[in-house]
């Protein structure tokens, strides 16, 4: 079991979860975060951080969205470690409501 | 740090959440008094710190409580046990003894609190709670000086010209502290939050903007994007509005209460076998790799585990058995049952009660 970003982070990245996770489990990408499903331990504690509701347990990962769990991991293995918060991306504002965001994504 | 005696003890519980509350129960039954060590500054871990006023439903027998209401419950029910509380240190040193003290563990608390005990409860939860920070470039050498997540002695800031971030209950109380008529008044106060809407109690909210309509403070609805510092000294906060409007507040003091969040922090650094930051114990005893340590609650991980309050009494019962042997080693440990054991009565300071047929 893990923790899931889907794609409502991608061009968002509001990085609030990355504050609060007592495992330090996210990484970082261009336009998005992942989760380690290695290094996550389940806690929840970043759900209500998430100002685009991005992150869910992996059992509540939507049909349309179930690619999202081993793009996550593949992801993760890739990407550096984020432990503090930063500023979300300039534009989020405009991106943060819209879907099917995948081919945005920055590898 | 001043190093205080050495506390000899039988039991040392790690965390004050719910299920290292009730680790001391089942400690209790046993006649095994517990040490109980936590980084917050009152009991009641998650349930408190998380979800204070949220129902919980699935604690067996109970149809719905809050988690303030299961502390205070826990609280009462071990009461009889007069367990010793550390609270505000966190646990820095976890050391297995050789020589004299051997198959005994060290421990020290940043407090400088120090044990020599048979058995460790290790119960964690999800770490021990940290202050959230506020991240702006170049606040680091100002920490502790200038700018502060907690407040240990209130006068230090009277007197003062203060900027307080944040709108939770921390950032309210100590508002009203400062800019009320206390002996720790301070000259000005100005409170930034993000938004018109706080996470504080509605009464707190209210007299805030009270004596904001008096004058006697301000309150600003911004960001901090920047400091502004002279040399060592930091001058100003500045904040962004949700307009994109930049304000420029001049201070002495910063507060910052953003809330607190855990970090398992020492406790993978223990030696203790480790999986995804877990400590990993058998499911007998939720003994962890170190014989004497045990680890209960959602610190711990095994096969199946699941996040759940009621799976952590449970491993707090065996766990307590488990710890039995090191601290009695030549008594046998028989279970008993509360509603019948006169032995059981006697250590829970109740009546055997008496039925007439």
């Amino acid at each position: 079991m893990t923790h899931v970003v889907l794609e409502s982070c991608i061009r968002c990245k509001y990085t609030d979860c990355v504050d609060v996770c007592p495992v330090d489990c996210f990484r970082e990408g261009a336009n998005f975060l992942t989760i380690d499903p290695d290094e996550c331990i389940d806690c929840a504690v970043c759900i209500p951080e998430c100002p685009v509701n991005a992150i869910v347990p992996e059992e509540d990962v939507p049909g349309d969205q179930q690619h999202m769990i081993k793009l996550n991991a593949e992801l993760a293995k890739a990407w550096p470690s984020i432990t503090k918060r930063k500023a979300a991306l300039p534009d989020a504002d405009e991106w943060k409501d819209r879907t099917g965001k995948l081919d945005q994504l920055i590898r | 740090m001043t190093e205080g005696a050495l506390i000899e003890a039988d039991a040392v519980v790690v965390g004050a959440g719910p299920v290292g509350l009730f680790q001391v129960f089942e400690l209790g039954l046993l006649e095994i008094k517990a040490h109980v060590i936590d980084t917050l500054a009152h009991p009641g871990g998650q349930c408190i710190e998380l979800y204070p006023d949220k129902p919980i439903y699935d604690i067996p027998a109970v149809p719905v409580c809050t988690g303030r209401e299961l502390t205070d419950n826990l609280l009462r029910q071990i009461a009889p046990f007069g367990a010793t509380f550390h609270l505000g240190q966190e646990v820095t040193v976890v050391r297995k003894q050789e020589g004299d003290a051997a198959g005994r563990f060290y421990m020290e608390t940043a407090k400088g609190t120090r044990f020599l005990t048979k058995t460790v409860f290790v119960a964690g939860g999800m770490g021990s709670f940290q202050p959230r920070l506020l991240r702006l470039e170049g606040i680091e050498p100002h920490v502790d000086r200038q700018v502060f997540y907690r407040v240990r002695d209130p006068a230090r800031f009277a007197g003062k010209d203060l900027v307080i971030v944040g709108g939770g209950d921390s950032a309210l109380d100590w508002t009203l502290e400062f800019a009320g008529d206390t002996a720790n008044r301070a000259r000005s106060v100005t409170l930034v939050h993000r938004r018109d809407g706080f996470s504080a109690a509605p009464a707190s909210v209210a007299k805030m903007k009270g004596l904001v309509s008096e004058g006697r403070m301000s309150f600003v609805i911004a960001q901090p994007t920047a400091i502004v510092a002279e040399g060592d000294e930091l001058k100003a906060v500045e904040v962004t509005t949700p307009e994109g409007e930049v304000k420029r507040l001049p201070l002495e003091m910063l507060l910052v209460f953003f809330g607190l969040s855990p970090k398992l922090g020492p406790i993978a650094d223990w030696g203790l076998g480790i999986d995804r930051k877990q400590i990993t114990v058998d499911t007998e005893k939720f003994e962890s790799t170190t014989p004497g340590i045990f680890a209960v609650g959602d610190v711990n991980t095994y096969p199946g585990k699941k996040k759940l309050i009621l799976s952590g009494f449970h491993e707090a019962a065996l766990a307590a058995f488990g710890a039995a042997a090191y601290v009695f080693p030549d008594k046998r440990i028989h279970l008993q049952y509360t509603t019948t054991s006169v032995k059981l009565h006697k250590v829970l300071g109740v009546e055997t009660p008496t039925f007439d047929n």
